[in-house]
């Protein structure tokens, strides 16, 4: 397994009138081929910028400050904007969170699948037509041929979503940025769209990088998660290691706050308090003002990222040697004894 | 299936014509009511200043003979049973049937309005499109601020500063009429007669709707389609041309129907100006002098565009976005 995208010391900057607003900072990480890895973290963590940035989506005020992204090892992140076109569709492509905005209201669903086809392939239209119908077909739409031609608003918000995904496979991408993609669905469709994601990997082996911050949804479909806190990445590892064995306060605190680990403990946890605006960050880690096991010297130098294994890592200062011990919450424990 | 579309197509088109047929009847009763109630003697037009050497018995007399003295409603009725056999009265100024003092003029109103008004849409488009793809940099600012001051110039000052260049120095077009003299169907004679009145109408309205057109852009530039639409790999101006203008477009088609007037009546300045004989000033004298018969048949001409310019425009609507069809619910209904 190669390693296909790989994001380094990438940081993220908005010019604003008020000042610069750090919204990414500093984050690595790599995505393998086939490999499907979860962001999550809270509303305005700077997920979506993170994922908009990669592809270039951004308003012209966000300047990319440091670090690199590289797809199949081509750095991107110097790419104009008309290599990032041609990029576009073809080797990356993004899945966005409202599918009853993402969609031209007034453009027949099969044109607008036809359009992502023909930008990238020089084919007649009866080809793209045939093509357009099989990824119709793929993402789960029955009777693809009758709904060929007819404008998104006959469709439901899961269907728009599966058509959303067909213009984003359109040209057999070899990544796809799926940005909360279930998020505005009800949850017996939210199962059939992980369910179609996870096959559709099967299938045709895409990358994908699957935004969230409902660790339920994670759960079921991530073979790695990334922690993104103000910004930053605080823990990555596999999902085992995620969901089993995780070191950072952080991820302590969103696992507490999932309804169905509350079940087991009976009490449902919330994290104090609110993400801080990333304009001029506090010195120290961010999180500390939230983290009631937070140490002196949180709030004087950011963590750097501690190993816990091959995969695992979180940036926490309660995994350095001299860090008094901790014990992880309750409910993480049990989940270990099971 | 088809047959039942069909059917509904014919229902709804007559559905259409009736209406069309209700508004025209409601405008002349409400023109023939006002132009009667207005202060104002229609005899004044008729015979000019004699009027004020008449006595009163030959007042009377003259109004009786021209069916002016009866009630209101028997007038109306008179008139309408005139029009619908096609005869729609004399004019009083001009004292020979209003349909021939209107038909030699209307001819060329509608084709000096009818190429401003197809020009001032394409160009506000042009302009908005412009302006959309290079927003908030100088191109689009040059245009903004150009365009501005452009509109606030006043037309007849501009088209006599036209005249003077164009005409009088650099001699290249004429300064007045339609036509040159015996060459009322030569279209080039004809279209250097429209140059410069074109200009003065198209100044006139251009950065309106160009600027209505572009905010309208800008609005759909932001919306969450564009994203995806950049994200399949579509250039800047495919996506304004394509997915942006198409989604305007009903709203520029709505405002190409309701402006018709407004672009119409922009003839009455260039007329005025270039002594462009057209109905244009017709209109405003007809008014003037209480020349009701002509004046009716004007305002039931430009009616008869608006309400079907706007029939149009739903039609196209319609096919441009389906959304748009009547489905007989209001959405409080919903």
């Amino acid at each position: 397994m190669g390693t296909i995208l790989e994001v380094k010391n990438y940081s993220l900057s908005f010019d604003t009138p008020e000042g610069e607003i750090e919204a990414v900072r500093d984050v690595n990480f790599s995505l393998n081929e086939g490999e499907i890895l979860a962001i999550v973290g809270e509303s305005g963590c700077g997920k979506t910028v993170l994922c908009k940035s990669l592809l270039k989506l951004l308003p012209r005020n966000a300047r990319v400050k440091s670090g690199k992204a590289e797809l199949c090892g081509e750095n991107i992140t110097a790419f104009s904007e008309r290599r990032m076109r041609q990029l576009r569709g073809k080797q990356i492509s993004m899945v966005f969170q409202d599918p009853l905005t993402t969609l031209n209201p007034t453009i027949p669903i099969g044109k607008q699948i036809t359009e992502s086809i023909r930008q990238h392939q020089k084919i007649s239209h009866n080809k793209a037509k045939a093509h357009a119908l099989e990824l119709l077909e793929l993402v789960g739409i029955d009777h693809a041929a009758d709904r060929f031609n007819l404008q998104p608003h006959f469709f439901s918000g899961g269907m728009r979503q599966r058509c959303v995904l067909a213009i984003a496979l359109a040209s057999h991408p070899k990544v796809l940025l799926a940005d909360e993609p279930t998020t505005a669905l009800d949850v017996t469709v939210q199962a059939k769209m992980l369910d179609l994601l996870l096959s559709i990997r099967k299938r045709t082996g895409i990358a994908i990088l699957f935004v969230s911050h409902d660790l339920g949804v994670v759960a079921r479909i991530a073979d790695r998660v990334a922690v993104m806190y103000a910004g930053k990445i605080v823990e990555i590892g596999t999902a085992n290691e995620i969901f089993y064995d995780s070191r950072h306060p952080y991820t302590w605190g969103l696992l507490g706050a999932q309804p169905a680990l509350a079940m087991k403990t009976g009490e449902l946890h919330s994290i104090p308090g609110m993400p801080p605006v990333l304009l001029n960050p506090p010195p120290g880690d961010t999180f500390a003002v939230r983290n009631k096991y937070a140490l002196a010297i949180d709030y004087e130098e950011a963590p750097p990222m501690f190993q816990i294994s091959p995969t695992h890592f979180a940036a926490t200062w309660l995994l350095d040697p001299r860090a008094p011990h901790i014990d992880p919450p309750i409910f993480t424990k049990r989940r270990r004894e099971e | 299936m088809i047959e039942n579309r069909k059917t509904q197509l014919l229902k709804k088109t007559g559905l259409r014509l009736l209406g069309f047929l209700f508004t025209m009847l409601i405008l002349s009763i409400v023109v023939f009511c006002f132009a009667r109630w207005a202060p104002g003697d229609p005899l004044q037009s008729f015979y000019g200043d004699a009027v004020e050497s008449m006595t009163s018995e030959e007042l009377g007399a003259a109004r009786s003979r021209l069916g002016l003295d009866a009630p209101l409603h028997v007038q109306y009725a008179k008139w309408v049973t005139n029009a619908l056999g096609g005869n729609f009265g004399l004019s009083l100024k001009y004292k020979k049937a209003a349909m021939d003092v209107v038909t030699p003029l209307i001819g060329n109103t509608l084709i000096l309005g009818v190429t401003a008004y197809l020009l001032v849409f394409a160009l506000a488009t042009l302009l908005a499109v412009t302006c959309a793809l290079h927003e908030d940099t100088w191109l689009d600012h040059i245009i903004c601020k150009i365009g501005t001051g452009i509109y606030y110039l006043p037309p007849f000052w501009l088209g006599v500063v036209l005249v003077l260049i164009f005409s009088i120095h650099l001699r290249w077009f004429p300064s007045s009429g339609a036509y040159d003299i015996g060459k009322a169907g030569d279209i080039l004679n004809r279209i250097r007669h429209m140059i410069l009145p074109l200009i003065v109408m198209i100044v006139s309205h251009l950065w309106y709707y160009a600027y209505m057109i572009r905010n309208k852009l800008l609005d759909e530039l932001r919306q969450d389609y564009v994203f995806l639409a950049k994200e399949k790999g579509l250039t800047k101006r495919q996506i304004v041309w394509r997915h942006c203008l198409r989604n305007v477009a009903p709203t520029i088609v709505s405002i190409m129907a309701i402006s018709i007037p407004h672009v119409l009546s922009g003839t009455y300045i260039a007329e005025s100006v270039f002594n462009y004989p057209g109905i244009g000033a017709l209109s405003i004298e007809s008014a003037k002098y209480h020349d009701y018969n002509l004046l009716m048949i004007l305002v039931l001409i430009a009616g008869a565009l608006v309400v079907l310019s706007s029939i149009a425009a739903q039609t196209i609507n319609e096919i441009i976005d389906p959304r748009m069809k009547e489905t007989g619910v209001s959405a409080w209904q919903r």
